[in-house]
């Protein structure tokens, strides 16, 4: 096997008939995988990304725990543009007692998607009128 | 077909070979920045445009490393493109098996989030994959690699320096000290700190004795040495760092005498790794 050519690339003319299936492949999957992530990261580009973040929250379930009670919630950013610190406040306005309000700041919640989370009372939210909202986020 | 000619073709098994070299680099490259919070922030929060102009120049940048060592010996500018692909497809299941697995990604998140985390992290991963042949590979041929660089001339000589340079920059950019260290800074630590970017950057390359170091250009005087080389790779690796802190969204509505600040601090580690580009390239 001498080299018959002194930089030493013998089959560089026959290089394209000598290309193996498994490179076919792995190069076949790389370029799938490359044009499904441009296409999807394009599609959302052009499609509100960087509309300013909206952002719901719900009450999931209210439980009975030691000393309270427990809200979990989901927060919904409907828009495509990313949320950062975003707080969720909780009130009770229960109508003899005086209200009660709890807060929790979520780091992120990502455009069309959601995070969870939970708000300690000491009253039953079930009791009076629980609200739950955003009051504000930062621009990641 | 000659005898000769089939057992030296590249066959199936020894790109196998290859192939599994590649998931290795991609691990070992990827997993500082798998592990990185911010990096998983960015990959839903920073700008698409941005996101995808970097994957674009990723792959460009692919190109240009397996020309020089890929996980195989490339001869044509098609075969080059498909090893960046193939090591773009490494980067991406890697990342993806990674992410899943530390729980970075999970199922109930929304599709976009998911491919905007692995596409991100895909980037490191994929430099990875095609960098995992010549670090972990037994049988390199030292001799083609060195032919290719000295083929490539000044120009080849400038791009290592832009991929190391990338490599470190966006292996740093991302988490938050860097701007809290600019913050931190007065003008003449930045100074300083550029000065001595600028001064390793030119040891490492043509004084202290490092595998791969490069020998002065023929009748090339200190100066000229300095001004083609150490200065011409300095001024990539500022362009480097300004384009990745920009890709990270941390450039946006800074004041100048900030970015600079932060230039000099990225500027550091982007330029040692344009300086050791070549022994790991």
């Amino acid at each position: 096997m001498s080299r018959d050519r002194k930089n030493g690339d013998p089959h560089s003319a026959t290089a394209a008939n000598t290309v193996p299936w498994l490179e076919w492949t792995a190069s076949g999957i790389g370029l799938l995988l490359v044009l499904g992530m441009f296409g999807v990261i394009a599609w959302q580009a052009f499609h509100g990304a960087t509309m300013p973040p909206t952002i719901i929250v719900e009450a999931e379930n209210t439980t009975r725990t030691d000393g309270g009670y427990r809200v979990l919630f989901r927060a919904r950013n409907v828009s495509g543009g990313a949320a950062a610190q975003v707080e969720i406040e909780g009130t009770i306005s229960a109508g003899h007692d005086a209200s009660e309000t709890s807060r929790v700041v979520l780091d992120y919640i990502p455009g069309h998607s959601s995070r969870k989370g939970g708000l300690f009372f000491t009253q039953d939210p079930r009791a009076g009128a629980l609200k739950l909202r955003a009051t504000g986020y930062a621009e990641p | 077909m000659s005898d000769a000619k089939g057992r030296r073709a590249v066959t199936s098994e020894r790109y196998a070979v290859g192939l599994a070299r590649a998931f290795g680099g991609a691990i070992i490259f990827g997993v500082p920045l798998l592990m990185t919070m911010e990096m998983w922030w960015l990959g839903f929060a920073m700008e698409r445009g941005r996101l995808l102009l970097l994957m674009g120049f990723n792959v460009a940048v692919l190109v240009g490393l397996s020309y020089f060592s890929g996980f195989e010996k490339t001869f044509s500018l098609k075969e080059d493109t498909m090893d960046a692909l193939a090591a773009f497809g490494v980067g991406v299941i890697t990342s993806a098996v990674l992410l899943v697995l530390l729980a970075v990604v999970t199922f109930d998140m929304s599709w976009s989030e998911v491919v905007g985390r692995i596409a991100l992290q895909s980037v490191p991963a994929s430099i990875g994959a095609m960098l995992g042949r010549k670090q972990l590979g037994a049988e390199q041929d030292m001799d083609a690699e060195e032919e290719r660089k000295r083929e490539s001339g000044y120009g080849g000589e400038l791009f290592l320096m832009l991929a190391g340079a990338l490599f470190l920059a966006f292996n740093v950019a991302p988490t938050e000290e860097v701007i809290l260290i600019a913050f931190q800074m007065t003008p003449w630590h930045a100074l300083l700190l550029g000065a001595l970017s600028i001064v390793l950057l030119h040891t490492f390359v043509y004084t202290v004795g490092f595998s791969g170091q490069e020998i002065r250009p023929e009748g090339g005087t200190f100066l000229s040495t300095f001004l083609h080389f150490t200065l011409a790779g300095y001024g990539i690796v500022l362009l480097v760092s300004l384009y990745v802190l920009w890709t990270f969204g941390r450039t946006d509505g800074v004041a100048l005498s900030e970015i600079a600040n932060m230039l000099t601090v990225l500027g550091f580690p982007a330029s040692l790794g344009a300086a050791t580009a070549r022994l790991v390239i």
